[in-house]
C-alpha cells in the first residue's frame, strides 16, 4: 500500500490546473493542491469545485469497459478489441476507396495534443481534410478574428498580464463562474487598483465585481463595440503613434464608426449612452488595458466580426505586445487550443499552416509521405447538413457529443440516424453512442498521458494517476491501432507506430514550428510547462505576443471596420423573447463528467430559466413553476427563476441540459459557429405533468446503453 | 484562542462553492462549510467560527467538545450522545446531527491536514482567496495596513495634483 502522489492537469476548463491526484496502488483515493509549484496558472494550487470533485467521475460505475458493436440503434454487443479495429479499418478504407470526402473525423478538445495530432494525421492521410472538433461551437470565431487581424488565432497574453492590467474589459464572459481560477487575476488586479468593465446581458457574478456593467441586448456586441471605439476616436484617446507604426486600415475604422455615436448605440443596445462615454474614457485612459471575453461574443452570426473589432480595440489603445496588456480569450476546455494547434481543423494543418497553401501541402506531403487534399474540408454542422444532402456517409467522434453540443440538437439526431456508419470513442455513454455503430472505450485524462495547451498557449505534461477501467485504452492508442490497420504500418512520420505518447509529442515537434522546442523531455521535467512558440529546445518560451511585428504578412495589425449586424432571428409577435444560454459554475458542458458526479449534481441539480419579474407578471409564472420555452426548432420544459439578472424580453437559460433544441445552427459566413447565444422565443406557463412529458422527448443526458448477448 | 482561524472576506466570494466541495471530499460527504447568496449580488461563505467563548463547549454535558492545541473546537465522537445541545445555543447554527452515526458533526478546521502542516481543504481551494486561514491579530493587522497604504496612495496622488498646478 503505496501511496502516491502524481501531478495532473485538471481535465475541466482552460485555465489549466495543476494538481496532485493521490493513489493507492493505482487506485485514487483524494487529491492534493499544488501548492509547492511555481509559475503555474492556478497560482497556490488554487482549484474551482469542478477541480476538486474531479476523481468522482472517474468511477462512475457505467465507465465503457470493452469495445461495443451495434446489433440495432442503441443496442450492443460486447466485441474484443481486435474485432473492433479490424471493422472499423475495413469501413474507412472502403469509403476513402470510393471517396474520402464521406468521412468526417471529430477531434476533442477534451482529450491530449497527441490523439487531436492523430486523428488529422489519419483523416488527411486517407484523403479528406473533414477533421473538426468544438471550437468550432467555441472559439472557431476567435482563431479567425484573431487571425485576421494579428495574425494568429490565440490569447497574445497570460494571466499574469491581466493581474498586472489597470482596466479589464470583461465581455460576454461570465469570468467568475465560467473560470473561476482565472478570476482570481482580476480580483487581485482589482484590489490593486484595476477597473473593471463587464458588458453582459446578464448581470452575472462576474457583473458583481464591476466597476462599470454594459447591460447590452443580446447580439448587440457590434453596435456596444462600435460605440466605444466611436468615444475613443472623437476624444482622441486612442494611441496615435501605435496606430501610425503598427496598424493599417484606420481611417475606414473612423469611417465606419462615424455614425455609432452613444445615443445611437443606446437605442440598439439598450446600455445609457454616459455609460459608454464613462467605459471608453476608463478603458482608453488606462494605460494597460486587457480584453478578455468567451462564448458570449463568440457563438453569434458575426462573431468573426465581434472578435475582430475587440482586437481593432485593443490595437488603437496600443494595448499590444506589452506586459499587462493584450486579447484574452478563454477557452473552455483544458486543451482546446492544443486541439486548434493540432489541427484538427478542416482548413489547416498542425501550426495553423493552410492546407490550400501548396508549399506546405508539399512539406507535409513529404512527411507523411502521402498525396494530400488541398480543398478545405467540412466543420462541425456543415457535416450534419452534408448528411442530409447524402454527401457525408460515417463519422468518427473522438470524445464530442455533438447531440448535447451542438445547435439545433433534433436536426443533429435526424442526421446521425441517416448515417450508415458511426464510430464513437468515450469514456462513458453519452447521448450520440446512442447512434453509434461501433463504440470503443477510451481511457479518460487522469489515466493517460500526454500533452495539454491551456489557454495562454502553456504545454503541460499530465502523467498517468489511475489504472483505466476494463479493457479501455488511451486515445492514441486507439488511433494508433487504427492508423496501422488501414495501411499505414510504417516507421516514423510516414505511419502510425508509436510506442507512447511522448513519440508522437516527438513527431509533433518536428513538423509543428510554435511546437518545435517543447520535447516530452523537458515538459516532463518543467511541471509549469512551456508557453508557445517556442522555435528551438533551448528557447524559454513566449509569454507576450507581437512585441515587435504581428504575424500578419506585412507584420501591421488589420483593424476592421464594420457595420451593424444583429442575430439573424429578433423577436417577433409570434416569438417575442430573446433567447440566450449560459451556464453554471459547478456543472460542465454536456455533463458527460460532471453529470456522474455526486457533490456537483447535489449542488447543481437542474437548470432555471431567468425571466424578468415585469414579463413573469404579465404571463402569471412565479418562482418555481414550471413553463416551456418554445423556438422554431424545438421545445423545452424547465423551471422558472424570476431575477432581475436578466433585461425586459430576455430569456436566459442554462444550456447543460439539452437545451441546444432550442438554438439555432445560422452560421457565421467566416467562423461557421452556430449562433446559439440569441435566437427568438415564447414562453408559456405550464403544468408539471406536461413537463414530464415534454422532458421525455429531450435527449437523455445520462442514458443507459444497453448490451446484450450474442 | 484558535491560534489560527479561518477569516471570511466576502467581498471577495464568487459563489463558486469549492468550499463545500472540497470539505465534502475532505469529511466523508459531509459539508462543514456553506455559501449563501443576498439577493443575486454578493456571497459568503459560512463555517464554524470556533468561537472564544465557545456556547457549544460549555453547554456539551459528555465533555464530547474540546479544544485542540491549535485551539479548534474539536467533537470527540466517542463521547458524543446527540443530545442537540451544542446546536441549539450555537447562534450561527453550526453543529448538525450526523443521522448515520447518531452523534453530532461539525468543522474540525481540517485537523488530519493541519497534522500535516496543511491549510484546511476550504482555504486551500478558494479560488479568489475570500477565504484566508491564518491568525486573527495578524490578518487584522494587515488589512489596516493595506488601508493604510491606499489612504497614503490617494494622498500623495492628490498632493503631486497640487504641486503640477491641475
Amino acid at each position: 500500500m503505496a501511496e502516491e502522489l502524481i501531478p495532473v492537469v485538471c481535465p475541466y476548463c482552460g485555465v489549466g490546473c495543476r494538481l496532485y491526484i493521490k493513489t493507492v496502488d493505482g487506485y485514487p483515493v483524494g487529491i492534493e493542491y499544488a501548492t509547492d509549484l511555481e509559475g503555474i496558472s492556478n497560482e497556490k494550487g488554487k482549484l474551482c469545485p469542478k477541480g476538486n470533485a474531479v476523481i468522482e467521475y472517474l468511477l462512475a460505475k457505467d465507465r465503457l469497459k470493452k469495445p461495443l458493436k451495434a446489433k440495432e440503434q442503441g443496442k450492443f454487443v460486447e466485441i474484443s478489441w481486435s474485432e473492433a479495429i479490424k471493422e472499423v479499418a475495413e469501413r474507412l478504407k472502403t469509403y476513402a476507396k470510393d471517396d474520402p470526402n464521406q468521412l468526417m473525423f471529430f477531434g476533442s478538445a477534451r482529450t491530449f495534443n497527441e490523439p487531436n495530432y492523430l486523428i488529422q494525421k489519419l483523416a488527411r492521410m486517407l484523403g479528406t481534410n473533414n477533421v473538426d472538433h468544438c471550437a468550432r461551437l467555441c472559439h472557431a470565431p476567435t482563431v479567425s478574428g484573431l487571425k485576421a487581424v494579428f495574425g494568429a488565432g490565440a490569447m497574445t497574453n497570460t494571466y499574469k498580464d491581466i493581474e498586472e492590467a489597470n482596466v479589464i474589459l470583461i465581455i460576454g464572459h461570465n469570468y467568475a463562474e465560467t473560470h473561476p481560477v482565472g478570476f482570481r487575476y482580476v480580483l487581485k488586479a482589482k484590489e490593486r487598483g484595476a477597473k473593471v468593465i463587464v458588458a453582459d446581458p446578464r448581470f452575472t457574478r462576474t457583473a458583481w465585481f464591476a466597476d462599470i456593467f454594459l447591460q447590452n441586448y443580446p447580439g448587440t456586441d457590434i453596435a456596444l463595440i462600435n460605440g466605444l471605439i466611436h468615444v475613443i476616436i472623437k476624444e482622441k484617446l486612442y494611441d496615435a503613434r501605435f496606430v501610425r507604426e503598427r496598424c493599417v486600415g484606420f481611417d475606414e475604422l473612423v469611417k465606419a464608426v462615424e455614425k455609432f455615436t452613444p445615443e445611437y448605440v443606446e437605442r440598439i443596445t439598450g446600455v445609457p449612452a454616459d455609460l459608454i462615454v464613462d467605459a471608453a474614457r476608463t478603458f482608453a485612459t488606462a494605460g494597460k488595458g486587457v480584453i478578455t471575453w468567451a462564448m458570449g461574443l463568440t457563438q453569434h452570426t458575426h462573431g468573426h466580426d465581434n472578435v475582430r473589432l475587440l482586437g481593432t480595440l485593443s490595437a488603437i489603445c496600443g494595448y499590444q505586445g506589452r506586459e499587462g496588456c493584450g486579447c484574452a480569450p478563454m477557452r473552455g476546455q483544458n486543451n482546446v487550443q492544443g486541439a486548434c494547434d493540432m489541427a484538427a481543423l478542416p482548413n489547416v494543418f498542425p501550426g495553423y499552416q493552410a492546407v490550400t497553401d501548396p508549399e506546405k501541402r508539399k512539406f507535409f506531403e513529404e512527411f507523411w509521405g502521402v498525396e494530400l487534399s488541398g480543398e478545405v474540408g467540412l466543420t462541425v454542422i456543415e457535416a450534419a447538413h452534408a448528411i442530409d444532402e447524402g454527401k457525408v456517409k460515417a463519422y468518427y467522434v473522438m470524445g464530442e457529443n455533438p447531440v448535447i453540443s451542438d445547435a439545433n440538437a433534433n436536426h443533429v439526431i435526424k442526421a446521425l440516424q441517416k448515417l450508415e456508419f458511426m464510430v464513437v470513442q468515450d469514456i462513458v455513454p453519452t447521448p450520440t453512442m446512442e447512434f453509434a455503430d461501433i463504440v470503443l472505450p477510451a481511457a479518460a485524462m487522469l489515466e493517460n498521458e500526454g500533452s495539454l495547451t491551456n489557454t495562454e498557449r502553456r504545454v503541460q505534461w499530465s502523467f498517468p494517476a489511475v489504472k483505466p477501467p476494463g479493457e479501455a485504452r488511451p486515445d492514441w492508442w486507439i488511433l494508433s491501432e487504427v492508423g496501422k490497420a488501414v495501411g499505414f504500418d510504417r516507421d516514423g512520420s510516414k505511419g502510425f507506430r508509436y510506442n507512447d505518447a511522448a513519440d508522437v509529442l516527438r513527431e509533433i515537434n518536428a513538423c509543428t514550428p510554435q511546437y518545435r522546442g517543447i520535447t516530452p523531455e523537458r515538459l516532463k521535467a518543467n511541471l509549469a510547462g512551456i508557453l508557445w512558440p517556442c522555435p528551438s529546445p533551448d528557447h524559454p518560451g513566449t509569454r507576450v505576443l507581437y512585441k515587435e511585428r504581428f504575424l500578419t504578412p506585412d507584420g501591421k495589425a488589420h483593424l476592421a471596420a464594420v457595420d451593424y449586424r444583429g442575430p439573424v432571428e429578433l423577436p417577433d409577435e409570434e416569438y417575442p423573447f430573446i433567447l440566450t444560454t449560459h451556464r453554471y459554475v459547478g456543472m460542465y458542458h454536456t455533463l458527460t463528467m460532471t453529470g456522474r458526479s455526486e457533490a456537483l449534481v447535489k449542488r447543481w441539480k437542474e437548470p432555471l430559466a431567468e425571466i424578468h419579474p415585469d414579463d413573469a407578471a404579465k404571463l402569471g409564472i412565479k418562482r418555481g413553476e414550471w413553463i416551456k420555452i418554445e423556438t422554431r426548432r424545438g421545445v423545452y420544459p424547465i423551471r422558472a427563476k424570476v431575477t432581475r439578472a436578466v433585461k425586459k424580453g430576455v430569456i436566459a437559460v442554462p444550456w447543460h441540459w439539452a437545451a441546444n433544441v432550442l438554438t439555432n445552427d445560422a452560421l457565421d459566413p467566416v467562423a461557421k459557429i452556430p449562433e446559439t447565444k440569441a435566437c427568438a422565443c415564447r414562453v408559456a406557463k405550464i403544468s408539471e405533468e406536461e413537463a414530464k412529458r415534454l422532458m421525455e422527448k429531450l435527449p437523455q443526458i445520462i442514458p443507459r446503453i444497453e448490451v446484450v448477448k450474442g | 484562542m484558535a491560534k489560527k482561524t479561518i477569516f471570511i472576506d466576502f467581498s471577495k466570494c464568487i459563489e463558486c462553492r469549492a468550499c463545500e466541495v472540497a470539505c465534502e471530499r475532505e469529511h466523508n460527504g459531509m459539508s462543514f462549510i456553506n455559501v449563501f447568496e443576498w439577493q443575486e449580488m454578493a456571497a459568503m461563505a459560512l463555517n464554524c467560527r470556533h468561537c472564544e467563548t465557545a456556547p457549544c463547549v460549555e453547554v456539551c454535558p459528555t465533555n464530547a467538545l474540546y479544544r485542540d492545541e491549535d485551539g479548534a473546537v474539536i467533537l470527540a465522537p466517542q463521547r458524543c450522545i446527540g443530545c442537540l445541545m451544542c446546536g441549539i445555543v450555537c447562534p450561527f447554527g453550526i453543529p448538525e446531527l450526523d443521522l448515520i452515526n447518531k452523534i453530532m458533526a461539525k468543522c474540525d478546521l481540517c485537523a488530519h491536514r493541519r497534522k500535516e502542516g496543511k491549510e484546511p481543504a476550504c482555504v486551500a481551494t478558494c479560488p479568489t482567496d475570500a477565504l484566508i486561514f491564518g491568525d486573527f491579530t495578524e490578518i487584522q493587522r494587515r488589512r489596516r495596513e493595506k488601508f493604510a497604504e491606499k489612504a497614503i496612495e490617494v494622498a500623495k496622488k492628490a498632493e503631486k495634483i497640487s504641486l503640477l498646478g491641475v
